[in-house]
Order: structure tokens, then C-alpha cells, then sequence
């Protein structure tokens, strides 16, 4: 995996008194200033403000007070439905592994914390990394997220590992290729609502837009494991194209009602056009 | 129209495997991650089972045709123009005697001298029935010379350039016996083993009559109605003959001697007129004596086998495997092009296009 780290970014100030990259509530060893204190109430002089002290008309000292450098934390939701086993262009679940791997390095580097949790009808186990500062946890991705075999149409784990997220607020991820009802979507995203949710979208290329345009085969659906036969032609793909339309509208409006905005990952992973979302996001 | 018959029915016992493409989908199959939001698609539906469908066919139209089905014939009833003329020519010793009335200025004919006076009966009749080949080319001709025994000069063919070549061949020769009841009895054998499908005739040109023994006469009876068969004599008068509707015998032989006329009478209790009148098939016969005469006769007698003949066809059977192996190879071809326009990989179409 090459190492190339995201950038990302937050509009909000996280709380807690682990100190990270983040711009925080609390008070503490910062950047951004807080407020003006007496060198009496805190007694730090590393901290002295002299061009507040020699403007005071009482000589009092005065020392800055700053806001804590928060860590945060980053966690992972990774969708292991059946249909997360896709191979097309790409190998939908190498994919999800790398976005994983790349966040947990990301993190690091950051100081926040990381956690990964890999669900379908419920949590499984093996794929599960408790939030905490982790400084291998990339390495551990790629090296058993492999073992976990995505299966099964149903999300429900999903949504019970909600309950199990850090209650403060945190950045997930959460990485899938929704092709979930719009219930399931709402749901998900109405128990994340404190967080600051990232849906990561994951598609294929060859699902739809570069699909062949002709010819016969029959595809067998990885959630529910019935077969179809297409006849793939002009008009058919024409419509297909129009019923992933409307799903990723559905998406992004669903994503707005919760103050979301979805990142596409249109084939293979580059970390790159994160850090880009990331510059992008405005709320 | 009869019913379907197969050679090997036990073949049919493989039918069922028509369903076999009911069963399997032989269609490469692909994964896909969700078909739940796929658009509803009436036309691959339609698709799939008209597939389906053109493979059970095939498999069908296979397995019928290995047990070859086929139908009966039947019989047909048709109606046959024209008729089967068995010609039985009398070549005995007397036809070359002149026509009556054309009898004299024999010698200077047979020198050579002059010829427009006298005819023999035999080239009389050989004129005429070539010319009645001629007129009737619908007609089968077959040849019968007898004297002393019969010949079968031409066979019951269409090969009119035989029959005619036989015809002309016909010489007269006196031989001192004439085997009329054996030469009919072999023109009656032409007949055997045909069809029967036009009118039957034998065309019996003699001069005389001739002593048919009384069993022969039984056979020969049974024998007409067996083939069916007319009977027309032309009865080629010469100067001594006397007419066959009045006299008891007419012998060909120039000598009659008096043991002769005795055994004659003694075995013939009545004339051939009488003999052929109750063979219970239609029989004429005419009395010639002159080339115009001969001319009437012939032409009574086209006129009387110019009647059609109705007469049940037994046609052949009908062989039905070919139309379904046809149809089988035309399906299997369609399916074949299907088959070519399968998805082979589930990529872009330019992969597949320069594939």
C-alpha cells in the first residue's frame, strides 16, 4: 500500500482532554487563544502575555490561556454485506480495506484515535478495533480484514453498532456501497446523526457505466442469490443508468436532511481525492 | 390421411430431455452485487424463455427424427388415361398370305415386280398397328409373336422404339402349329406384378382360329379375370377363311386332313369366338377383311380403351425425419448465433468487440 496519508479536516471542535491535531473545547496547551488569565490564577510564566501585562494599567501579569489541541476520534463503519465482495474492475473489499488501512495510518499520524468496526446482520468480531490511539492498527487491517468474508444481505449489525460508538462526538466513516432500502439509509444515518458522518460510497465501474452493451448473460445477485437473465442492450443500460441516478440521489438527499454529504469512490481508492472532500466540505 | 407411425418408437422414451433447457440456464453467470433496484425488463424475460424454448425444440425436433416418424401412404384413388396393350401378333404361316382382295400378283410381288396389288395380312397388320402405336403415345405397348410357341418380342415398357422395333421384326414363318392358348397365357404374364393402373388389353391380330384344350381354357379364364384384362381379336380374314361368327373351327393349316378336323372337333367344343365371349371380361372382336376394315377395327378399339380408368394408387410412405432434422439444424444454427452473442467476461463492451 503506498503511504499517502489524508488530511482531514473538521468544522466542529471536538471535546475530551487527549491532546491531538484538532482545534478543542477545553482548556489547555493550544494554538488558538481562550482567554487572558492572572499569572496568580495560573501560574504559568512560560505563558507570560507581555504586551497584555505592560497595556494593564494595574502592572498585573497576565498569561495566556489557550484552547487543548484535541485528539479525536476517527471511526470506521465497514459495510460486510454479501454485495461488499464484489469483483469487477476493482475488489470492492480490497477496496474498503484500503480506505480503512489509509484512515488508520492517517490517524496516527494525527494522534487521534481509530476504531474499525466490520458488520453485516450483526458485529463481527475478527474485523473489530476498539477506538484508542493505535499505532499499527494499518497494518493490522491489511493483514486481517482479508479474513473476513463478506456475506449476507442484511445490515442490522450496522445499525446495533451505533449503540457501541464512542458517545462523544467522533468522525466515522462509514464505508459501503449502500445499496440498502432507503429505511435501512435512513435509519443508519438518523443513529449516527451525533457524529460527523462520511458515507463512503463505493462503486463499480463495470456495475453500470461501463457495463457491456450488448449480449446475453445471467447475473446472480450476491445479497439474495437470484439469478436473472439480461439481454443487455441500449436501452436497458439507458435505464439502469437512470434507477443508479435516482439511488444516489436518494442518497445525497437523505445525506442533507442529516447535514452529510457522501464521498464517491467511483473504482479503485485514491487518498488524495479525500484530503480534496475534505477541503471541499463546507459544513 | 393415416396416422402417424415411428420406426423406432422406443426413442420417444428420450422426450423428456426437451425440458432440459427448462432445467439449466447454460448462460454464463455473472455476480452482481444487488438486482434489487435492476430495471423491470419485459423484453429479456421474453428473451430467456423464447431461448428456452428454441433449445427444448431442437432437442424435441431431434428425437423425433431419430424415431422417423412417417405415415402410410394409403391408396389414392386416380383415373389412368390410356391403356397397357399387350399386341399378341399371329406370325403362323397363313398371314403372309394376301388380304383378301389384294391376294393376287403374289409372285410378281414376291419378285419384286410389283406390290400394288398384293398385301399380306401381316404387313396389313403391321402398318396398321404401327400407325395405332403412333397415334397413342399415352398408351404402354407390349409384344407377343407366337406360331408354334409364343415369344415375348417386348416387354409391357414405355419404350415405345422397342415395341415398335418388335413390331417390324414380326415375320411370318409357317411352323404347322399355332400355340394360341400359350401365347395368350404369356401376354397375360406382362401384366403380372403391375399396378393396375390404366385399362388392360390384349390385342390378339390372328387369322384363324387355333384348338385351346379345355383345362387351358379354365386357366386362361381365371387368368383374364385375375389381371383384368380386355380382350380384342382382330380377326384378319384372308380369301379361304371362313367368318369366325359361323364356323366351329378356322384352322390356319393348309392341309387339313380329315384326323386333323376330327381331334379339332373333339377337343373343341366350341369356336374361340365362343370360348372368348365366356371369359366374363369384355371382349370384341372384329372381322377384317380388307386394310380399310383393318383401319375400323383399330380404331374401334382405341375408341373402347380410350375410356378412363379408375383404379386405387396404393402411394408410398411418407418420411417425416428429414423435415425435423431440417428444423433442428435451423435452430441449432439460431442458437448457435445466440450463443455467439453471449457475455463471455463481464466487462466493457470494447473488451468484448475486439475479443
Amino acid at each position: 500500500m503506498k503511504q499517502q496519508w489524508i488530511d482531514y479536516r473538521i468544522q466542529w471542535k471536538p471535546t475530551g482532554h487527549q491532546s491531538g491535531a484538532m482545534r478543542g473545547l477545553s482548556a489547555g496547551i493550544g494554538d488558538h487563544l481562550r482567554a487572558l488569565a492572572l499569572l496568580r490564577d495560573y501560574p504559568d510564566p512560560r505563558r507570560l502575555d507581555l504586551r497584555a501585562s505592560l497595556r494593564d494599567p494595574f502592572e498585573r501579569l497576565f498569561v495566556r490561556d489557550t484552547y487543548l489541541n484535541t485528539a479525536l476520534k476517527l471511526i470506521v463503519l465497514v459495510d460486510a454485506t454479501a454485495s461488499m465482495g464484489y469483483v469487477g474492475a476493482v475488489n470492492r473489499w480490497q477496496v474498503a480495506q484500503e480506505i480503512a488501512a489509509q484512515l488508520a495510518l492517517s490517524a496516527y499520524r494525527s494522534g487521534d484515535a481509530f476504531g474499525l468496526y466490520v458488520a453485516n446482520q450483526a458485529l463481527i468480531r475478527e474485523g473489530t478495533l476498539p477506538p484508542r490511539l493505535n499505532r499499527s492498527a494499518w497494518l493490522w487491517i491489511q493483514q486481517h480484514l482479508h479474513r473476513v468474508k463478506p456475506q449476507g444481505n442484511r445490515m442490522d449489525g450496522l445499525i446495533k453498532v451505533t449503540s457501541q460508538l464512542p458517545r462523544k462526538r467522533s468522525l466515522v466513516f462509514l464505508v459501503s456501497d449502500f445499496r440498502w432500502s432507503e429505511s435501512d439509509t435512513n435509519m443508519m444515518f438518523k443513529k449516527l446523526n451525533h457524529h460527523d458522518v462520511i458515507p463512503i460510497v463505493l462503486e463499480d465501474p463495470f456495475e453500470v457505466s461501463q457495463a457491456p452493451k450488448q449480449g446475453m448473460a445471467i447475473l446472480q445477485d450476491a445479497e439474495t442469490g437470484q439469478s436473472k437473465f439480461v439481454w443487455m442492450r441500449a436501452g436497458l443500460i439507458q435505464s439502469l443508468q437512470n434507477k443508479r441516478l435516482q439511488h444516489t440521489q436518494m442518497l445525497h438527499q437523505l445525506s442533507r436532511r442529516y447535514g452529510y454529504k457522501p464521498f464517491l469512490v467511483h473504482g479503485s481508492f485514491n487518498p488524495m481525492a479525500l484530503t480534496h472532500y475534505f477541503m471541499e466540505r463546507q459544513t | 390421411m393415416s396416422h402417424l407411425h415411428f420406426l423406432k418408437p422406443e426413442l420417444l422414451w428420450l422426450l423428456p430431455l426437451a425440458l432440459l433447457p427448462l432445467l439449466s440456464h447454460g448462460v454464463k453467470q455473472f455476480s452482481y452485487p444487488s438486482l434489487a433496484d435492476w430495471p423491470k425488463d419485459l423484453a429479456s424475460l421474453n428473451v430467456r424463455w423464447a431461448i428456452r424454448l428454441l433449445a427444448a425444440l431442437v432437442i424435441f425436433s431431434l428425437v423425433i427424427a431419430a424415431a422417423a416418424p412417417f405415415t402410410e401412404g394409403g391408396t389414392e384413388s386416380r383415373v389412368g388415361l390410356g391403356a397397357e396393350i399387350v399386341v399378341v401378333l399371329d406370325r403362323s404361316g397363313s398371314m403372309s398370305e394376301g388380304l383378301k382382295g389384294r391376294d393376287y400378283n403374289r409372285q410378281s410381288a414376291e419378285a419384286g415386280e410389283s406390290d400394288t396389288h398384293f398385301l399380306s395380312k401381316i404387313e396389313a397388320a403391321r402398318a396398321v398397328l404401327l400407325k395405332f402405336m403412333q397415334q397413342r403415345p399415352a398408351d404402354t405397348f407390349g409384344m407377343v409373336v407366337f406360331n408354334a410357341s409364343p415369344i415375348s418380342v417386348a416387354p409391357l415398357s414405355s419404350d415405345r422404339a422397342l415395341a415398335e422395333a418388335a413390331l417390324l421384326s414380326a415375320q411370318s414363318q409357317s411352323t404347322g402349329f399355332t400355340a394360341l392358348g400359350r401365347a395368350l397365357a404369356l401376354a397375360l404374364d406382362h401384366f403380372e406384378d403391375r399396378p393396375y393402373t390404366a385399362s388392360r388389353l390384349i390385342l390378339l391380330v390372328s387369322d384363324g382360329d387355333a384348338v385351346i384344350e379345355g383345362e387351358d381354357q379354365e386357366v386362361l379364364k381365371q387368368a383374364f379375370i385375375r389381371q383384368r384384362a380386355q380382350l380384342m381379336w382382330i380377326y384378319v380374314r384372308g380369301e379361304r377363311e371362313q367368318s369366325i361368327l359361323d364356323t366351329v373351327i378356322a384352322g390356319d393349316n393348309e392341309i387339313i386332313t380329315a384326323q386333323d378336323t376330327a381331334y379339332a372337333t373333339q377337343q373343341q367344343t366350341a369356336s374361340m369366338h365362343q370360348v372368348f365371349s365366356q371369359l366374363g371380361m369384355p371382349y370384341q372382336a372384329f372381322e377384317v377383311d380388307s386394310e380399310q376394315g383393318l383401319n375400323n377395327a383399330i380404331q374401334a378399339v382405341s375408341n373402347a380403351t380410350n375410356k378412363p380408368t379408375r383404379y386405387e394408387y396404393r402411394l408410398p410412405r411418407k418420411h417425416y425425419a428429414h423435415y425435423f432434422y431440417g428444423i433442428a439444424i435451423v435452430l441449432m444454427g439460431l442458437l448457435f448465433w445466440i450463443k455467439q452473442q453471449e457475455i463471455v467476461v463481464w466487462q466493457p463492451s470494447s473488451f468484448s468487440k475486439s475479443r
